[in-house]
């Protein structure tokens, strides 16, 4: 039920393991295809190996923050790596990352030979370079995406980042050069914290956000991409439970990945995902995951689209048992008051925003004509 | 221990020790991970002459440097060693003095020795009859940086005709205008290529070249010093900007600025190439152009390799050429306004 085409890769599971340091090298990732996911995207692969700056990963409860997360094992130690990795079978797909298209294409051509069933090029990484990720110019990625597209005869997606004024441009690009997909999307630069006893940021250079902090980032991005461009996606951003897995597919996407929940529950929350998911189809009588895939871009419309109804807040009537005022202090119209037990609207003053409909925690407010 | 003996003890043939050894690939993996153990156990090492006369290689490479002082060679040759030796080959680096003909005797010599592919550095240029006669005894080589060479050879390269374009253009961002050039020879061709660049960009800005303010100099910290001191007392007016072709071109002049009396950026701004470890050292911060010596010397390798395995699999050589990407540093030097240019 859960069986995926993607790109022509034949996947257990639309649930991939993203690049990162967890697959770091083949024991890695053939625990990752071991946890159950769908197919594992190695950590990224550069020309030379680079020293880590220490500390370089630092989280809260919502997500992580990361500076320069890159493979130290060179290409020639990847031949082996690929080796271990697939020796249990499993879908293994290399990230390959660098500045010119010269050099990306000599490691996806490598990364072929090694084994790799896909190539995924990563030029978003925000936490490296300067402000600028070579993801913004779609020039750039356009170059680079057919340089390895004419060097490899696997499959090759583009990484994209949300650090550029428009992702349809870049993935527009990416289908021009040739490259079969795109993920989306990548960390986001960003500072996770400062603690102010010390006036210290929590890491020491700006790093790439991920987690629960980018999910409606990555969603938005996924469905602009799905709406413009006639190319498979493959989601990611803050996925930890099935139900965001459902969200980006029904957004668009054909697959997904996982990634700052594995570093943070470890890889288990594969397996747990991949089972909501089958229990979730089954309830839902879904034969193929693909069904579903762009569902909810049928009710997502562009701003031009919108039709402004008439709409205001209604009270279902039930007596209010939370005890608590979020709607009224959250009423900018001042709209909604307490009489005893009962949540009256004043549909004369509602505008119909819709706010007091989302902070209800009984969820006794809604919308209507 | 010898060959015999090892597959003796992993109940193997000789064969697939040999294969273990050589093609690792086409060995299966439980096979290959127990022979392994033994040959490590064993510290087994194999007979690399014996070797040499069995498949014809002698697990050697050569590499022809333009010469030994120039500290940016040597990052170039560290990378090149780093493959090579992970590749269990050793590599036999030649120092040419800046002389072609030693350039031409020292390949003849690798080639007497039977080395299995040269990696060229900066080649000071060979001419057609001399590629065409390498090319006939079927040895792979590789140039790494810009040369005359006119072979279809595998290629390393840097654009550095962009690299200094990039800095030209950031320079008459700072609003120099007046912007004479120290440039080194070493290596010619591509301080060629990095005037080129300079040209480009101030013609396409319309400003015009004074040639009295470019001069030619040796390629280190004397050269720039006496360069520098040069351009000050022929000019009727001082320069706003001096571009330099070298890193260490650029600290003799900011030298002789400051012993003239003058401030740097203030009255003369300055920049390098190269991106030396001494760049962020001097007072002030040199703006430079990152080169990637290492990766140059890495890929330099890797494509070598490439070459020499493809021959060894008789399979059809495809000529790559690799190009790399060189970075601006933009510090104090050059007299940008505000931090940010400093940081990214």
């Amino acid at each position: 039920m859960l069986k995926t085409d993607f790109l022509g890769m034949k996947l257990d599971n639309p649930v991939m393991i993203a690049a990162g340091p967890w697959n770091r090298d083949g024991k890695g990732i053939k625990e990752s295809i071991e946890a159950g996911a769908g197919a594992v995207v190695t950590e990224s692969i550069v020309s030379d190996t680079l020293l880590d700056v220490r500390p370089r990963i630092s989280c809260d409860d919502k997500g992580a923050q990361n500076i320069r997360l890159y493979s130290d094992i060179q290409i020639e130690g990847w031949e082996r790596e690929m080796d271990i990795a697939k020796s249990a079978g499993g879908v293994v797909i290399a990230s390959v990352s660098g500045h010119t298209a010269s050099e990306v294409a000599y490691l996806a051509s490598k990364l072929e030979k090694f084994g790799a069933d896909a190539i995924e090029l990563s030029v978003s990484n925000p936490a490296v370079e300067s402000l600028e990720v070579v993801a913004s110019h779609a020039d750039v990625v356009y170059e680079m995406t057919k340089e390895i597209v004419t060097a490899v005869k696997i499959p090759v997606i583009a990484k994209l980042s949300q650090n550029t004024t428009n992702i349809s441009k870049v993935a527009k690009a990416v289908k021009d050069a040739g490259g079969s997909g795109v993920t989306a999307i990548n960390t986001v630069r960003g500072i996770l914290g400062v603690d102010i006893e010390n006036a210290a940021p929590m890491l020491s250079t700006y790093g790439g956000i991920s987690g629960e902090y980018i999910r409606p980032l990555g969603l938005a991005s996924v469905a602009t991409i799905a709406q413009t461009v006639d190319i498979p996606i493959c989601g990611v951003g803050g996925i930890s439970e099935y139900k965001h897995a459902l969200e980006y597919i029904m957004l668009g996407a054909s697959a997904v990945q996982v990634g700052t929940a594995v570093m943070l529950e470890g890889r288990e929350v594969i397996r747990k995902i991949v089972q909501d998911l089958e229990i979730w189809a089954q309830n839902h009588h879904i034969s193929t995951l693909s069904e579903l895939r762009g569902k909810a871009l049928e009710n997502l419309k562009s701003f031009e689209e919108m039709k402004f109804e008439p709409a205001v807040s209604h009270s279902s009537g039930v007596p209010c048992g939370e005890n608590c005022s979020k709607c009224i202090s959250a009423c900018m119209y001042q709209a909604i008051s307490r009489k005893g037990g009962q949540i009256s609207v004043d549909r004369t003053r509602c505008t119909g925003c819709g706010l007091c409909t989302f902070i209800c925690p009984a969820n006794m407010l809604k919308l209507d004509l | 221990m010898n060959i015999k003996q090892i597959a003796e003890k992993a109940g193997v043939s000789v064969a697939t020790v040999s294969r273990v050894l050589n093609h690792p690939e086409s060995v299966a993996v439980k096979t290959r991970e127990k022979i392994q153990k033994i040959i490590d156990e064993e510290e087994y090492t194999p007979n690399w002459f014996a070797q040499g006369l069995n498949f014809n290689k002698t697990k050697t490479i050569g590499l022809v440097i333009p010469h030994t002082l120039n500290s940016t060679y040597m990052e170039i040759a560290n990378g090149v060693e780093e493959v090579a030796r992970q590749k269990g080959y050793i590599t036999f680096m030649c120092n040419m003095e800046g002389n072609p003909e030693l350039e031409k005797e020292y390949i003849d010599q690798l080639v007497n020795r039977k080395v299995d592919g040269i990696i060229l550095l900066y080649s000071l240029g060979l001419d057609d009859e001399y590629t065409e006669w390498i090319d006939e005894l079927d040895m792979p080589v590789v140039t790494i940086g810009e040369s005359k060479i006119k072979a279809d050879w595998d290629s390393v390269k840097v654009d550095n005709r962009a690299a200094m374009a990039e800095i030209t253009s950031y320079m008459l961002e700072c609003g120099h205008r007046r912007i004479g050039v120290l440039r080194g020879t070493d290596p010619e061709a591509e301080t060629m290529y990095m005037l080129q660049g300079f040209r480009n960009v101030m013609k396409a800005s319309g400003i015009r070249v004074e040639e009295k303010m470019i001069f030619d100099v040796g390629d280190n910290i004397e050269g720039g010093y006496i360069g520098m001191k040069k351009m000050i007392g022929v000019l009727p007016k001082l320069p706003d900007a001096v571009i330099t072709t070298g890193d260490e071109i650029a600290y003799g002049a900011m030298d002789a600025i400051k012993e003239m009396g003058y401030r740097i950026p203030e009255d003369i701004a300055i920049t390098g190439f190269g991106n030396d470890r001494m760049s962020t050292l001097v007072e002030p911060k040199l703006t430079t152009v990152e080169l990637p010596y290492r990766k140059m010397g890495i890929y330099g390798a890797r494509v070598l390799f490439d070459h020499i395995e493809e021959k060894e699999q008789k399979k059809k050589h495809v000529t790559r050429s690799i190009k790399l990407q060189a970075k601006s540093r933009i510090r104090k030097s050059c007299g940008h306004e505000g931090r940010i240019g400093e940081m990214f």
